[in-house]
């Protein structure tokens, strides 16, 4: 059923979508919630479930891919992804009829509404991750065979570019090298398909799930009480409550040409005093408590401030501090064999085996 | 002794520090002007321990923040200007009438330092006229990606000022964060007010050398350090909230507190911050909601709750300030330091000279890693000795590497924090114990 989206859901979207990835730093949805709560004054975004579409309605991701300057420090003039949605109906020569989000979280999670008010069409409540992955090659139609070109991209140069590239690892070749050239980001639009091919292999609800965790987490609760409504809607679980003790910059090798360093975080445990290591590259990747697996991607690992129960940044990892290390589960195609060969901890150069894959 | 002043409106008030005890509690004079309030102070302190009087620290934030902002022209540089209002750069509401102009001008870097276009320099120079003859002293200028490199903002105040030095020049490279908007709005209230800032400095400089001529004069920083006057005068936005930072250290002065915990039970609540080798725990920015944030270090204070983690290995100190101290403090504090007034200007009395390095870096593994983090060490020490301290009491305060998501590989931000005392004062208390030495 379709939803025309208010500004109230805008702020709670804003909430839930940094919830989801609280590694990346959240001023770029700040600017984007209030741009677009701004806009919504004189113009209204829908949200739509994709089966309200004809099974051939054209619909395409829309998100931005980083690699360099963050988006909040190179601001979009705002005709990239409008530029990026004309480039692809003139190639494909058929109207795009709807958006969805190429990733249901960070920034990637708010931008549709944006280009839903500038373009006039509705925004579709699923996303082919149910999270973000640094590597648009990660995704759940990746999984399903759906073609990742052709790819518009257009950066805040006024640059744009079209990439045919049947393989999905190379389309992220050639895709982040022109990212890097254009400054730092790039709007895209990818993954054209038809509406039925998106309810076959797309992550669904993902939209309105930020919803729902953003007003759990605005709500004027206690730390515990959203902890405890967190895990009844999502599952989520609690790993540790845990004081940061050390930080450590560049801590593994890296040459798989994924954005940014990887970083490594110790924490003691509160209560049983256990040993917690959180491995990051972009996004947590790994728990380790006193050693054993405790969280692998693709399960979302994502931080509370234990006292005040918000989205703790990673600017928020100071040595003292205390947080709450959450886990949650991804979408359950990232579980399959060909979901875990693209998502797991070796995917980004971690020499482990999901879990899952060894006791599945 | 050193001396911590409060200025307000037209009264001042005063504290006289030895060591960590308070020898003359707080005087607050009112007079028809500022500057006749501090001279009395000042004069009074001046009959009572005359050259004793080894430092001068003001807390200018609540002269500052009262302080009509003055016009700003606002240089936005960036590869094409905004499609839409709605990309536009939003300034809080309080200093947007601020930006009587704004201009963009074609140009940028990206994280690494290479350009994004090249400056449009000569379109610069054809609007130069009307900004020089609008009658608009102040101009911030800011540059997308000025944190990889600021040439941009510099080639644009080299040409403003090579038609016209009096004009008050502020660069956002000037002030750390990797969002352009925070920048702008850090550079743009610094601009609008740098003639507020050169007018303290000036009135403090005059009252304080005629009174206390051997004394080092100087202001209080947000981050809970203090720099010489003459740096209010381009820098003013670093004095504006440093009332928090002193609290907390004058609360860690008087409880003699190098590394731990301290809480403040105020009217008003009770609020929380870490001293760490003797100074506050900052961050580099102050947020104001979702908002631009102030590119500032600031100390971290946060409400206190109920769930507040508490550590018995932890040292902690906990000061109640309210009016009425009938009752215990919320969620069941015991003060440790009950009654006592005046943290602020203690701490203001007590607080060292500080200096940030915070920038990017391109590091290529682990040993080039040590060895920029190594460098950004010895150029915080050499800043905080070009500040006025001694160069045998200078101490690293933080030092610590960020990965930038998202970013280029191999591109990390470095922040080091230095701190040192002058080598007239007598000594600072809890930078004595940071460095392990005994007094």
């Amino acid at each position: 059923m379709s939803t025309v989206l208010t500004a109230e859901d805008v702020g709670h979207l804003r909430t839930g979508a940094h919830f989801l990835a609280c590694a990346i730093d959240p001023t770029a949805i700040h600017v984007y919630a209030g741009m677009i709560q701004e806009a919504m004054q004189d113009r209204s975004v829908e949200l739509i479930t994709v089966d309200e579409l004809a099974s051939d309605d054209l619909v395409v991701a829309v998100g931005m891919v980083t690699q360099g300057l963050f988006i909040a420090d190179m601001p979009p003039v705002g005709d990239e992804f409008t530029g990026c949605i004309e480039a692809i109906e003139t190639r494909l020569g058929r109207k795009v009829r709807a958006i969805y989000s190429l990733a249901a979280a960070n920034i990637n999670g708010i931008i549709p509404l944006m280009v839903g008010l500038q373009s006039s069409l509705p925004v579709i409540d699923s996303d082919p991750m149910g999270r973000v992955f640094p590597l648009i090659s990660q995704t759940t139609l990746n999984i399903g065979g759906v073609a990742i070109g052709p790819i518009a991209l257009m950066g805040v140069t006024g640059e744009r570019a079209v990439v045919e590239a049947g393989d999905p690892q190379r389309a992220e070749t050639l895709v982040r090298a022109l990212v890097t050239e254009l400054g730092g980001w790039a709007a895209t639009v990818m993954y054209p398909c038809s509406a039925r091919q998106l309810a076959e292999h797309g992550v669904h609800g993902s939209v309105s799930r930020m919803i729902r965790i953003g007003q759990i987490l605005d709500a004027d609760t206690s730390a515990e009480s959203k902890f405890l409504s967190l895990s009844d809607f999502l599952g989520v679980t609690r790993i540790a409550r845990a004081r940061v003790s050390h930080i450590e910059g560049l801590s593994r090798p890296t040459d798989l040409g994924l954005p940014a360093q990887p970083s490594s975080v110790t924490l003691v445990d509160e209560t049983t005093g256990q040993i917690i290591r959180l491995e990051i590259q972009n996004e947590i990747l790994l728990v380790l408590v006193d050693g054993a697996v405790a969280a692998a991607v693709p399960d979302m690992v994502t931080l509370l401030n234990s006292e005040h129960g918000s989205v703790a940044s990673l600017e928020d990892l100071r040595v003292g501090n205390v947080v709450d290390v959450l886990k949650l589960n991804a979408a359950p195609q990232w579980y399959s064999e060909a979901g875990l060969d693209l998502a797991e901890p070796a995917a980004f150069g971690i020499p482990l085996k999901h879990p899952r894959r060894r006791h599945g | 002794m050193r001396i911590g002043l409060m200025l307000q409106g037209s009264s001042c008030r005063a504290l006289v520090l030895e060591g960590r005890s308070v020898v003359s509690v707080a005087e607050q004079r009112q007079a028809s002007s500022l500057a006749d309030a501090l001279d009395s102070v000042l004069s009074s302190l001046a009959l009572q321990f005359g050259s004793l009087i080894t430092d001068v620290t003001a807390d200018v934030g609540r002269v500052l923040a009262a302080a009509q902002p003055g016009d700003v022209v606002a240089v936005r540089i960036s590869p094409r200007p905004p499609a839409d209002q709605f990309h536009n750069t939003r300034l809080p509401a309080l200093i947007e009438p601020a930006v009587t102009r704004t201009v963009h001008v074609r140009g940028g870097h990206d994280l690494r330092g290479r350009p994004l276009a090249p400056l449009d320099l000569s379109a610069f120079r054809l609007e130069l006229p009307s900004i020089l003859s609008g009658g608009v002293r102040n101009v911030a200028i800011t540059a997308v990606g000025s944190t990889a490199s600021a040439e941009h903002e510099t080639r644009i105040a080299d040409a403003i000022l090579s038609n016209n030095s009096d004009m008050r020049i502020s660069i956002s490279s000037d002030f750390y964060s990797s969002v352009f908007r925070d920048r702008d709005y850090t550079a743009v209230l610094n601009s609008a007010l740098m003639e507020s800032g050169e007018e303290l400095a000036a009135m403090l400089e005059e009252a304080g050398k005629r009174h206390f001529p051997a004394a080092a004069l100087s202001y209080a920083r947000n981050d809970g350090g203090r720099a010489p006057l003459a740096r209010l005068a381009v820098a003013p936005v670093h004095a504006l909230r440093p009332e928090p930072a002193m609290a907390i250290l004058g609360v860690a002065t008087l409880g003699g507190l190098c590394d731990g915990e301290v809480v403040v039970c105020a009217d008003e609540g009770v609020s929380v911050g870490t001293i760490r080798s003797g100074l506050p725990v900052a961050h580099s920015l102050i947020r104001q909601g979702y908002e631009a944030s102030l590119a500032t270090n600031a100390a971290i204070v946060e409400p206190y709750t109920a769930n507040h983690p508490v550590r018995p290995d932890i040292p902690s100190v906990v000061a109640d300030i309210r009016t009425s101290q009938d009752t215990l403090p919320e969620h069941g504090l015991l003060p440790t330091l009950p009654g006592v007034r005046d943290l602020s200007l203690i701490g203001c009395a007590a607080t060292p000279l500080t200096a940030w390095i915070d920038r990017l870096e391109r590091v290529s593994g682990q040993a080039e890693l040590q060895r920029v983090q190594h460098r950004a060490e010895e150029e915080a020490s050499s800043a905080v000795v070009q500040l006025g301290a001694s160069p045998t009491d200078t101490r690293i305060i933080e030092s610590n590497v960020f990965a930038m998501p998202y970013g280029n590989p191999g591109i990390v931000r470095i922040r080091v924090r230095a701190a040192g005392g002058t080598s007239n004062s007598e000594e600072n208390t809890l930078a004595a114990q940071a460095l392990g030495v005994t007094a």
